[in-house]
């Protein structure tokens, strides 16, 4: 009478390899969703703090107040470090004698581009551990798989009466191992795919903030 | 930053610890009965499909033909298959279906995108200085349109109703020599944002023809206007 396998015992009587596998698989799937989490939360709030910063820039506000306000704050946010970077440039080539309004402008452009280059460096941290997982965790799978009904059918060779219930239990074993790979890899993927969007979409709107700053910028080194 | 991870990080242990529970909890033995229920279905179908082997009608009764001492062999193995065989059949037509639905559903969907694909063209056109306009032509005049648009970001302070006009210089390799305002939009943003969507590209597809690089790509004007702003 074949009796009904609980899942608890198929993972305790895998082969070594394959248990293996399994859990290289579960830490991959639990880490995958806590990049998930912290991307999620951490995107969110780049693009509070980015909203805000804009209204406060738009408000009107003297610049230089704004950049002095800036100076004393610790945790800097991207936009902020990116007005903060490209004004502090501005101010040091504005302030030598004669300076070239053209080469002040060029030296604000390298400051911010660098800032924003850190920023995009940041705002990508981890997806390429989710883009890592989504792809080659279905192929971790499927090696334990491949390896558990390789066994399974090395046991049934050694059988005299071969039944079904002699190699089922090795190929369920084997076949949680696919399940869990696709289960680690279609959070990744989904993840990356996603996130990697909001990156660009916010990297789109640093950009074009960047460019709205040199052109106030190079308005006020071009009226003296 | 590290503050930024027991959170994730709990979330995560939450999930699978509730994902693993669920799983075995799920795995119970109803499933089997719900599987014995339905052989009257079961057998019938197998006869159909398999003449010769009548023998398997009898598998409810199953402790009789045990104690024959010829077809034990047999009987064991027999049962399983056609517990499996037409919930397995059924799963691969139902599957054959989907995938058929999905084929054409991709059909449709490619469709969409080649339209959309072209309105965009005609909407946010950009122009070529030319009139008389070849097939080859169009299709690099695609490219260098989709490589523009691709680099293009547009400042908060686009408006609709502006447009700048560049003046494109390249060599035969498709390199860009010079960017020219010809007209300027009223906006210093607009302009560069303009002007720097052009330079990142850096290098467009051009034909590899000399006559039609020449008569074409070596001088164009590019209009960029932000037509599909909602402001």
């Amino acid at each position: 009478m074949p009796e009904q396998l609980s899942i608890y015992e198929i993972l305790v009587n895998a082969s070594p390899l394959v248990q293996f596998v399994m859990v290289i698989l579960a830490l991959a799937s639990v880490i995958s969703w806590m990049m998930i989490f912290q991307r999620w939360f951490a995107l969110n709030r780049v693009r509070r703090q980015m909203d805000d910063f804009e209204e406060e820039f738009w408000s009107g506000v003297d610049l230089r107040e704004l950049y002095g306000e800036l100076e004393e704050e610790e945790h800097l946010n991207g936009s902020e470090t990116v007005f903060q970077s490209g004004f502090r440039e501005f101010l040091r080539l504005s302030e030598q004698a004669g300076a070239d309004p053209d080469a002040v402008m060029q030296g604000v452009q390298r400051a911010m581009r660098v800032a924003l280059t850190r920023e995009e460096e940041s705002l990508e941290r981890h997806l390429a551990f989710l883009a890592t997982v989504g792809s080659t965790s279905p192929y971790v799978g499927l090696f334990g798989t491949v390896w558990g009904i390789m066994n399974a059918f090395r046991n049934l060779a050694n059988m005299s009466q071969a039944t079904l219930a002699s190699v089922a239990p090795g190929i369920s074993e084997a076949l949680i191992a696919t399940a869990m790979g696709l289960f680690a890899a279609i959070p990744a993927v989904i993840g990356y795919n996603r996130f990697s969007a909001r990156v660009e979409v916010l990297m789109k709107r640093y950009e074009a903030f960047a460019d709205e700053l040199t052109s106030i910028l190079y308005r006020a080194s071009h009226q003296t | 930053m590290l503050r930024d991870y027991p959170v994730p990080l709990v979330l995560a242990l939450l999930l699978h610890v509730g994902a693993g529970l669920a799983l075995v909890r799920g795995w119970t033995p109803e499933n089997d009965d719900a599987l014995v229920i339905r052989p009257d279905i079961v057998s019938a179908r197998l006869i159909v499909l398999e003449p010769p082997k009548p023998k398997a009608t009898r598998r409810l009764p199953a402790p009789q033909p045990a104690a024959a001492p010829a077809p034990p062999k047999q009987a064991a193995p027999e049962p399983a298959p056609p517990k499996v065989d037409p919930a397995e059949r059924e799963r691969q037509q139902r599957e054959a279906e989907r995938a058929r639905e999905e084929a054409a559903r991709r059909e449709r969907l490619e469709k969409l995108a080649e339209t959309a694909f072209k309105d965009a063209l005609d909407r946010e056109g950009i122009e070529l200085a030319s009139n008389a306009q070849t097939d080859a032509a169009l299709s690099y005049v695609a490219g260098i349109y989709q490589a523009v648009v691709r680099n293009w970001s547009r400042p908060p302070s686009a408006r609709n109703d502006m447009q700048a006009e560049l003046l494109v210089e390249l060599i035969p390799t498709g390199e860009v020599v010079s960017v020219t305002l010809v007209s300027s939009s009223g906006n210093a943003a607009f302009d560069r944002s303009a002007e720097a969507a052009v330079r990142k590209t850096r290098r467009f597809q051009v034909p590899e023809d000399i006559g039609l690089f020449e008569a074409r790509f070596r001088q164009f004007t590019l209009l960029f206007k932000p037509e599909d702003l909602l402001r």
